[in-house]
């Protein structure tokens, strides 16, 4: 962690509360412009309206009630779990390059659901159970490798291995690929993050899962926050490292794989957020994981309104937009962060 | 020609030298042999590949065809002359540039990861070839090799805009490229995902590093190519040997350091510019050439280089005959075996340097 990241939380220019309500304001602002801007731009009135008091039969309120309103709702839920989980990941292997896609842990996920829509295994309900899996094992296979050695789980070895093990699992769907054309052109959409024509099933299955991750993660929030003094400190203030990674671990897993089974791999917002959200408010978890959550709902409702419009009327996969917009953001972290 | 040692314990050395002394050469023996062994194995492999698929052709009649006389069955002969010979033999050249580029960035770098497809370059002579492809086709052929040079050169520059010099042997420098690939990639998706369906799906084959629909044309290309740059390497790689050295005996040594570098630089993006723009990005295959080449005949850059360009070449061969094999009817391109491949070895050199990272 770098001076900057851990000066005293009084210096910055915001504070808590201040910075929770500029994020809480942003969130609203872009949430409504989510719903009201794309093919056809709607008026604030129409907006409340359709929210407050729908009338089917108006075909602007059915709009947003029927199309845009779900998408909006897998873009707040999808991004605040992903950036939820970028915030555990970089807290607890205290690794300011640690996120849900450079760890592999998105794209274990999406391998597993390749396999199984390859192999011709599982239905909606399963989805969530094979990428949870998928992430489970990619995340405990990237940090045994990048833990090996003196030094323990070193940022720069963890964050290769995550890459290496992303290469080896773009590899192996891009051969899963080939060797079944069918499902290509559903899959193809799907594996580069989108949020467009998002089964509502499939969501509705991933949210009980993804509530299950939040909840943990605020519960476990004060604790990796003890983590971040060091282990002694830590340790001295009662907290058990071993079952806090654990802990870690399932939430991770459970907001990861639930999120791509809903939108597919979507890069960047694990990285970024937790980055945004510290700049205001130091380094406490308790404000870290709720801030991430709203900001990276946020975020990627954002990334979502570029994706639909900038190239109307096609629509971009919001998973490029994120990646045009987190990579340079990566190599500027490595610059700064990474001695 | 004698056959020397220099020094205690020295390894053997074959001394060529023309009339005169004008021009000598010391080689090392144990690397000769290498280097033979390895020209026998890339031929077995290049033969196996042409005798092997839907239509297996006997291996006298292969040989028949490579040493340039026909086959007992005409239509045999037409099959290994124009469609797997000229695949495997741009699998091979492919292998070859690649591996020799990642020899040099290795050497120019003094980073053992890096690759050209790591720091970025593969990526960025892919985007300008998609582009050439994709929302430019009516360009003529010539187009898409120019564009692999300027997009990969304008990444070399980007990185070390980013880098300056002396930030390039560390892991910073790799993830930076990464990063840069990371963004690159993402324009790539961008250009395939929204493409017309038509142009895309010859464009994602090629990107996947698929030598599959590789004719003369490529092999002629990718061996014109591999005859300007590895010459050039070659004469750089004394100046690099000498860096071995450290900076400063170099220099006392007169030689010029500098240039060396610049010029193997140069070399080392084109010709990975030059497989990209013949068949796609291949993952890795330039990471783990040179690390086998190194196992087998040692640091130095001059025999080092030879050995890399052997061992990539057999490396994206058979990678490229697996790949076809394996699951006959349906291929598997090339680069998705490499990256199969070179992933894990990419572990086992991060496992080396668990201590040092």
């Amino acid at each position: 962690m770098t001076a900057a990241a851990v000066a005293p939380a009084s210096r910055k220019p915001l504070g808590r509360l201040g910075g929770s309500a500029l994020a809480l304001l942003v969130l609203a602002v872009i949430a409504l412009a989510h719903l009201g801007l794309g093919a056809r731009e709607l008026s604030p009135g129409t907006l409340i309206d359709a929210l407050v008091a729908y009338d089917p039969a108006q075909f602007e309120q059915f709009i947003v009630r029927e199309l845009r309103l779900p998408r909006l709702l897998i873009a707040l839920t999808v991004g605040a779990a992903l950036a939820v989980a970028g915030a555990l990941m970089q807290g607890v292997t205290l690794n300011p390059l640690a996120a849900p896609d450079i760890l592999g842990v998105n794209l274990g996920a999406a391998t597993a659901v390749v396999l199984a829509t390859f192999l011709g295994v599982g239905g909606p309900g399963t989805l969530p159970w094979l990428a949870f899996g998928g992430a489970l094992v990619t995340s405990v296979v990237v940090y045994l490798i990048g833990s090996i050695g003196r030094g323990g789980a070193m940022p720069l070895k963890l964050t290769l291995a995550g890459v290496a093990v992303s290469a080896f699992l773009g590899s192996l769907i891009s051969a899963a690929h080939l060797l079944n054309q069918d499902g290509f052109d559903r899959l193809r959409v799907w594996l580069a993050g989108t949020l467009t024509g998002r089964d509502m099933e499939v969501f509705a299955t991933a949210l009980p899962y993804l509530a299950l991750g939040l909840a943990v993660a605020l519960l476990i929030a004060r604790q990796i926050t003890a983590l971040g003094l060091g282990a002694d400190v830590a340790r001295g203030l009662g907290v058990r490292a071993g079952r806090l990674r654990l802990l870690a671990l399932a939430s991770v897993v459970l907001l990861c794989g639930a999120a791509v089974t809903v939108t597919g791999p979507i890069g960047f917002i694990g990285l970024v957020v937790p980055h945004m959200v510290r700049a205001f408010v130091g380094l406490d978890y308790r404000w870290v994981v709720p801030l991430s959550a709203v900001t990276g709902a946020a975020v990627l409702t954002a990334a979502d309104i570029v994706a639909r419009t900038v190239l109307a009327p096609q629509e971009l996969a919001t998973g490029i937009v994120t990646a045009l917009v987190g990579a340079p953001v990566f190599v500027a972290l490595v610059r700064r962060q990474v001695h | 020609m004698a056959v020397v040692r220099h020094g205690a314990g020295a390894a053997r050395m074959l001394r060529l030298r023309s009339p005169g002394e004008r021009l000598a050469l010391l080689l090392p023996v144990r690397a000769l042999l290498v280097l033979a062994l390895l020209g026998v194995v890339l031929l077995t492999v290049i033969a196996v590949s042409a005798a092997n698929g839907s239509y297996p052709v006997p291996l006298a009649d292969v040989f028949a065809v490579l040493s340039g006389g026909s086959a007992s069955d005409p239509q045999l002969g037409l099959i290994v002359r124009e469609f797997r010979l000229p695949r495997t033999l741009a699998a091979a050249l492919a292998g070859t540039l690649l591996a020799v580029s990642g020899a040099c960035l290795q050497a120019v770098t003094r980073n053992p990861l890096a690759d050209p497809s790591l720091v970025g370059v593969s990526q960025g002579a892919a985007v300008a070839v998609l582009l050439v492809l994709i929302v430019l086709p009516g360009l003529p052929g010539g187009a898409v090799p120019a564009a692999a040079v300027l997009g990969a050169f304008a990444v070399a520059a980007i990185m070390y805009a980013l880098m300056g010099r002396d930030g390039a042997g560390t892991i910073r420098f790799i993830l930076t490229g990464i990063g840069v690939g990371a963004f690159l990639s993402g324009v790539s998706s961008l250009l395939l995902t929204y493409g017309k369906l038509e142009w895309v799906m010859p464009a994602l084959v090629w990107l996947a590093g698929s030598v599959h629909a590789a004719g003369w044309g490529e092999v002629a290309m990718l061996a014109a190519w591999t005859a300007v740059v590895l010459p050039v390497m070659l004469a750089a790689s004394r100046g690099l040997n000498a860096l071995l050295l450290g900076g400063d005996v170099a220099a006392g040594l007169g030689l010029p350091v500098r240039r060396a570098l610049v010029i193997t630089v140069a070399a080392a993006v084109a010709a990975g510019a030059g497989a990209v723009a013949a068949v796609g990005t291949l993952g890795f295959a330039g990471l783990v050439a040179p690390h086998v080449a190194r196992l087998l005949v040692g640091e130095r850059q001059g025999t080092l280089l030879v050995a890399s360009a052997l061992v990539g070449a057999v490396l994206v061969a058979a990678a490229d005959t697996v790949g076809r094999l394996a699951f006959a009817p349906v291929q598997i391109p090339a680069g998705i075996i490499t990256a199969l491949i070179g992933v894990p070895y990419f572990l086992l050199l991060l496992w080396q340097r668990r201590h040092t990272l």
